[in-house]
């Protein structure tokens, strides 16, 4: 009873932690990307995804790649999926993407 | 395109790394810093690209993932030249084919003018020719500011000159004097080397009579309202100096400087053949294309062609590098399409419009020439043959052209007073400034 109490604790304390970021990140007018280090997607079409600010991919196959971020994880769908190139600070996927699903992701009340 | 070029001249592989946690390995690459490009998920397996200076780094990664990594293809320059290591005249060839880019580099190979409207390319590049500044001499020789001395000294109407070396081109630009279309025919007559101006008249260069006159130099010949004839004086050179009895003692000689404008008729005649020639293509064409270094000339296929009438066009160009970096490889296209000439009539409307528009144009070039036109009486005349537009205009235009003027006898007087006069000619010149 008391470890679920703590872990609540602790997810609040995370929000808070977050919405102050947040508010000094709107306040400095600094983009959030940088500020809150949260992922950044760009998408050209059905066919380019670029992603920036992220940890690593937890699972990559033809129609599904699961990349790891800060605060859960992105999962892409699709057809014929290619990284174009993966390196230390952004990846770029092609092929044809049909959906991205965040997953474990904190939804704020 | 140049990360492409680049990782080509690096050289890269492609791998195909295999086993129980290769995304593991992806992200080890990723935190090492290895770079990793066309990543592809193939039956179990990932295929991707990695540099070479990458692959050496991956060691510590396999043994600690428990990977197995395959090596399907080296590409890039590295791996292409370890392959032909043992053509030697290969690579003397690379090194020639450098050393010859270097070494050509150091000479001249595209001579450019620009900014010329009245004298030609041809003219300039001959004049440069005979003072030996011709295509394929060393950079190094080519003295610019001479150049350009020796441009404007030959040319007066050339009012500015620029020479300078951009990579193996010779770029000269000229301005020419677009205000005085008329310069003095030999200027070297004009002035003497000790200084003294030998008197220059301004003559008629067509019958007309005088609108207006606008002397600077010179003493009017002419009234204004009065019909001269071609060749006469308009303004003289010569300025008489009186004594005060009113006789002349002597000249003062200037070069005549004057705008003097005349009413005059202009006639008019343009012809034009009521036939003309329609071709009718074959679907023949016969190409030939030629390369030349120096006159080592090289041709492939042929114009020649057994059909009677055919219609050639060709094609010329120099071989460069980038913008200006010419070589002495110079191409030719040619191409000869055959034709069946048909004689065609041109309808009465046709030639009435084509004579009206030649005319309209001679018209547009008279008036920028200055030249105002007043009437016009030309009329187009259709005959069986031919058609002709013919008529003339009446005009107001500038006249005159410069001519070194008759040296003028001083009329003989007294003896005792030709030494006064000769006084009061230094006095009277002394009064007039």
């Amino acid at each position: 009873m008391n470890g679920v109490c703590m872990k609540a604790k602790r997810q609040v304390s995370a929000r808070e932690e977050h919405s102050l970021k947040n508010r000094l990140s709107e306040l400095s007018e600094l983009p959030k990307d940088v500020v809150l280090g949260i992922p950044m997607l760009t998408m050209v079409g059905q066919m380019e995804l670029n992603i920036e600010n992220y940890r690593g991919i937890i699972e990559y196959t033809d129609c599904l790649i699961r990349i790891h971020t800060k605060d859960g994880q992105i999962r892409i769908c699709g057809k014929h999926l290619k990284v174009d190139y993966y390196t230390n600070d952004e990846m770029k996927v092609t092929g044809h993407i049909i959906s991205i699903e965040y997953v474990g992701l904190s939804v704020p009340d | 395109m140049l990360s492409r070029l680049i990782c080509y001249i690096k050289g890269y592989l492609r791998i195909q790394i295999a086993g129980y946690s290769t995304e593991r390995f992806l992200n080890a690459c990723r935190h090492r810093g290895i770079y990793l490009w066309g990543l592809q998920a193939v039956s179990g397996a990932y295929e991707m690209n990695i540099s070479i200076s990458g692959f050496r780094k991956l060691k510590p990664i396999i043994r600690k993932t428990g990977t197995k990594v395959t090596i399907l293809k080296k590409s890039g320059l590295p791996f292409y030249l370890f392959r032909y290591r043992k053509r030697k005249l290969f690579f003397a060839g690379a090194f020639f084919f450098v050393f010859l880019i270097f070494w050509m580099s150091h000479y001249i190979w595209n001579i450019d003018i620009t900014g010329n409207k009245s004298r030609t390319d041809e003219t300039l590049l001959e004049f440069l020719e005979e003072k030996s500044v011709r295509n394929g001499m060393a950079k190094s020789d080519v003295n610019c500011q001479r150049i350009v001395k020796d441009i404007r000294k030959e040319y007066d109407d050339i009012i500015w000159v620029s020479a300078s070396i951009r990579g193996t081109r010779l770029i000269i630009q000229v301005k020419e004097n677009e205000d005085s279309p008329a310069v003095s025919a030999d200027p070297k007559e004009a002035a003497e080397p000790g200084g003294a101006v030998q008197p220059v008249d301004i003559v008629a260069d067509r019958s007309c009579t005088i609108v207006s006159a606008i002397v600077r130099n010179g003493l009017l010949q002419t009234k204004i309202g009065a019909k001269v004839k071609k060749g006469d004086v308009l303004v003289s050179g010569q300025v008489p100096v009186n004594n005060d009895a009113g006789e002349v003692t002597g000249y003062q000689y200037h070069v005549s400087d004057a705008d003097i404008i005349g009413k005059t008729k202009i006639k008019y005649k343009d012809s034009c053949s009521n036939t003309y020639i329609e071709k009718e293509n074959f679907d023949v064409c016969k190409k030939q294309y030629s390369l030349s270094l120096g006159n080592i000339r090289f041709s492939f296929g042929g114009i020649k062609n057994d059909y009677e009438h055919f219609t050639m066009y060709g094609e010329q160009g120099q071989l460069k590098f980038f913008d200006n970096f010419y070589i002495p490889v110079f191409w030719w296209s040619r191409e000869a399409i055959p034709y069946t000439p048909h004689k065609k009539q041109h309808e009465k409307e046709e030639i009435q419009q084509i004579l009206t528009e030649r005319f309209v144009r001679y018209c547009e070039d008279l008036e920028k020439k200055g030249v105002e036109i007043i009437e016009n009486d030309v009329k187009i005349y259709t005959g069986q043959d031919e058609s002709e537009a013919k008529g003339s205009l009446t005009v107001r235009m500038p006249i005159g052209k410069e001519k070194s003027s008759k040296l003028l006898e001083v009329p003989e007087q007294k003896e005792d007073e030709g030494k006064e006069t000769g006084d009061e000619v230094d006095g009277n010149d002394g009064d007039d400034h």
